[in-house]
């Protein structure tokens, strides 16, 4: 038997068709607004694993971002110090070579002496240096100033490390302890020791010893620039994580809109053909229901 | 021996029978829009010949026709296309409500979206990795509570949705109920109607299709099976009767409850109410509870660094550190009970010493940590400084103080977002894994058990559609036909008023006419 067909299915098939194709241009145009093919997890289940998941690691990445720079910061500042500590022994060599030469008057080693014992001030300011008000060459006692001015050579720094997390589970240690740099206490080649010894030396008119002292300063120079260089590897590693940091960002990013991105091209064209089907079909509904027998009997 | 006035009754009967026919298409056209209707049609018959067998017969040869009568007007309809509606009606309302309760636990999980949970968490381990590169900082310590005090809104408020969305269902539940209740009495009112009208004979058919529109109503609600009696419908709902003749059954929603425990409800909206708040709604605030309270308390594994000082009296891997051997003199793997654990293992920065407190607890009135008691220790959120980050302290007894510019508490907390923790609550969607792992799964699973739901609610919709433009088919109203009709029938109206008119004018011949001849 054919099938019976009555107004009012029409009717009703007509209505159910309008709205299905306005549902699919409702759907496509959200997907236009938000850019976006996964606006709630039952669009794409599998997806929105993923794309939860990219979210998260661009998060935590901005955050590792962060901690690198604060990471270069510090490294940066404990190379300064250490290049204004590397200037002060070389100006303290040129004191003391200037010094061990026997023909100088007292008067004019004096005055060496005295310039000696302005370097040790500010040999001491530099291992006493703050960033951000911390104390950078006493290990992670940084609320305690590690250098006495009186009793600088004796000084006991704090010999822990303190790092930072600047990519998942790579931690870096950013500071160095004084008492390496500056040499530890009783240690023959303590920074502060030399400086102290030079300027009774100076003042004591003893040439010799300030002799055997330049040499000491000369090799606490070449180990000072030694950390230098450890300094600068770690902000090549560092610089290094950066630069991976970066490329996974790139990587998630592109990963990311692969996932959640809609295709803008595709749904354009879609959404051009779903308006062209929703208009015929509204075009076809005017002229099906309106007609019956009625129209055409007198 | 016919009668002489036999031709007038025949076209009598012709005008009556035509008439009915006209007026049925009248009502028919009337209710071409009316839900529920089924057409009507005048079943005509040829009314009884003249003469029965008989003594008395006459002897005239041939049968002469009385005309045409109508034995009965019945609505076209098919009993089996209304089992079939009803049938799967019943599974539309069961998925549709399904649908839409997991639409709005996923606006509740609102993902994937920058506001939602997952964002939260996020900021909260970032704001311990702040505060590990500037442990002594008071700022950034009153950050890490800021966004304890975000997360812990954020568990709340979702818990508390879940809760709103649970007590709606057990709302609708009841509202359902009413309905039901309603439309059972209704149809067992109608039962009584028509088997009053029917028992003189006549076919009650607009009662017939009000109590069939009712039953439609009634199979979206709950699963049923309809028998007609001679009592008129009876109606169960698996072994419950709902309506037997003028009785009906009056229920409740804890009625109905049992009924799902016992199986005799298995379909249609009031057990797409009872799953989607049983098995959905509450397996998502379980699935929360899940990872508010690992967070607090889940089962960690962590290495804690050498030349860590334990809290005095702490307690791992079964030995008790105290005195000298609290300082680590190797790197330790323990597992730890979520942050709380870990963060009682520090020292915040006062002095005299101090050891962290359990970093988040259940809200007064609570005995366990669940998303809606979920809560940042009153103590910590009274007073920021109260947040350990330390794992080092120098000297002893009364001098011992806490080296602040350690960051180990804070590095290790701030790694527990990849650390995998160990769900052990019933019910878990994965056993172990990283919270952000956790709460992955449980919108994946969402998304899926979505999914499933809207395609089965358009399947149904779809086949629902069908059954219903094939009953359509049979029983709806066409103009076109009805119009056909009218004129057939005013034809016939008009042929048999001519009839009788011819019969007339033979009659007026017969009585005027007739024996005045030669006149």
């Amino acid at each position: 038997m054919t099938l019976r067909i009555t107004q009012g299915m029409m009717n009703i098939q007509l209505i159910r068709n309008l709205n299905n194709n306005l549902a699919r241009i409702d759907n496509r145009q959200n997907q236009l607004a938000t850019g976006r093919k996964i606006n709630r997890p039952s669009d794409d289940p599998v997806g929105i694993t993923y794309s939860l998941r990219y979210r998260s690691e661009l998060t935590i990445n901005a955050q590792y971002q962060r901690n690198l720079d604060m990471a270069l910061t510090w490294l940066d500042f404990t190379d300064s110090m250490l290049n204004e500590a590397g200037n002060i022994l070389h100006r303290a060599y040129e004191l003391a070579i200037r010094g061990s030469n026997g023909t100088n008057p007292p008067e004019a080693l004096y005055a060496i002496k005295q310039e000696i014992d302005e370097l040790y001030a500010q040999m001491v300011e530099v291992a006493n240096s703050q960033l951000n008000g911390k104390y950078v060459f006493n290990g992670q006692k940084t609320d305690v100033k590690p250098y006495d001015a009186a009793n600088a050579a004796q000084a006991v720094t704090d010999s822990y490390q303190i790092q930072f997390e600047v990519i998942q589970g790579v931690l870096v240690p950013i500071n160095l302890t004084g008492n390496d740099v500056f040499g530890a206490p009783n240690d023959p080649m303590n920074t502060f020791q030399i400086l102290k010894d030079l300027s009774n030396a100076l003042g004591n008119n003893n040439h010799t010893a300030v002799k055997n002292l330049s040499e000491k300063i000369q090799q606490r120079m070449d180990a000072i620039l030694a950390f230098r260089s450890e300094i600068g590897a770690r902000v090549n590693r560092v610089e290094l994580i950066e630069s991976r940091l970066k490329d996974m960002n790139v990587h998630l990013n592109s990963l990311q809109a692969k996932t959640e991105d809609a295709d803008m091209a595709e749904l354009i064209t879609k959404l051009k053909m779903d308006e062209n089907v929703y208009n015929a079909s509204l075009a076809v509904g005017a002229r099906v229901i309106t007609p019956s027998l009625v129209d055409f009997l007198k | 021996m016919r009668s002489t006035f036999h031709g007038l009754e025949t076209a009598k009967r012709s005008l009556f029978t035509q008439q009915t026919a006209l007026h049925t298409t009248g009502h028919n056209i009337a209710n071409a829009n009316t839900v529920g209707y089924s057409r009507q049609v005048v079943n005509m018959v040829a009314s009884r010949p003249m003469e029965a067998v008989g003594m008395s017969r006459s002897q005239v040869p041939g049968q002469l026709g009385t005309g045409v009568e109508f034995s009965s007007i019945t609505r076209i309809r098919e009993r089996f296309l209304d089992d079939q509606y009803r049938n799967e009606n019943k599974s539309l309302g069961s998925w549709t409500i399904q649908k839409d309760t997991l639409e709005k636990l996923e606006a509740i999980m609102n993902e994937p979206s920058e506001t939602g949970l997952r964002s939260v968490i996020d900021n909260f381990w970032k704001a311990w990795s702040d505060l590990s590169k500037d442990p002594e900082n008071i700022t950034s310590r009153k950050i890490v509570r800021e966004t304890a005090i975000a997360l812990a809104d954020a568990f709340n408020l979702t818990a508390k949705q879940l809760n709103d969305l649970s007590n709606d269902l057990t709302e609708n539940i009841a509202v359902k109920t009413t309905e039901i209740n309603s439309i059972v009495s209704a149809i067992a009112n109608l039962n009584w109607q028509i088997q009053r009208l029917e028992g003189l004979g006549n076919n009650a058919n607009d009662l017939r299709d009000q109590r069939d529109l009712l039953t439609d109503q009634l199979s979206r609600i709950v699963n049923i099976t309809v028998q007609e009696t001679p009592q008129g419908y009876t109606i169960n709902m698996g072994n419950i009767n709902l309506v037997d003749g003028q009785q009906a059954a009056v229920l409740t929603a804890d009625a109905l409850e049992d009924a799902f425990a016992s199986g005799d409800l298995n379909s249609g909206e009031i057990y797409g109410l009872i799953v989607s708040r049983d098995r959905y709604v509450a397996d998502y605030k379980n699935q929360l509870d899940q990872m508010a309270n690992a967070i607090a308390n889940g089962p960690v594994t962590i290495t804690i660094p050498a030349g860590t000082v334990l809290p005095e009296g702490t307690v791992l891997n079964g030995i008790t550190y105290t005195g000298a051997n609290r300082t680590l003199t190797s790197d330790l793997t323990v597992t730890v009970n979520g942050l709380n654990g870990l963060h009682r293992l520090g020292y915040t920065l006062e002095s005299p010493l101090s050891a962290g407190v359990d970093f988040f607890t259940a809200k007064p009135g609570y005995s366990t940590i669940t998303a809606e008691s979920f809560q940042l220790n009153p103590v910590i959120a009274n007073d920021p400084t109260k947040i350990a980050t330390s794992m080092r302290t120098e000297g002893t007894g009364a001098d011992e103080r806490v080296i602040k510019g350690n960051n180990q508490l804070a590095l290790l907390i701030s790694q527990l977002r990849e650390t995998p923790f160990t769900f052990t609550g019933p019910g878990s969607v994965i056993s172990s894994g990283t919270i952000d792992d956790y709460f992955r799964s449980v919108v994946g699973q969402l998304g899926v058990q979505a999914q499933e739901a809207n395609r089965q609610a358009d399947n149904q919709q779809i086949i629902l559609n069908q059954v219903e433009m094939r009953r359509q088919s049979v029983s709806s109203v066409s103009l076109d036909e009805e119009m056909a009709n009218l004129i057939r029938f005013q034809h016939a109206y008009n042929a048999a008023a001519r009839n009788m008119t011819a019969i007339d004018e033979m009659l007026d011949r017969i009585i005027n006419g007739m024996g005045i001849v030669g006149r």
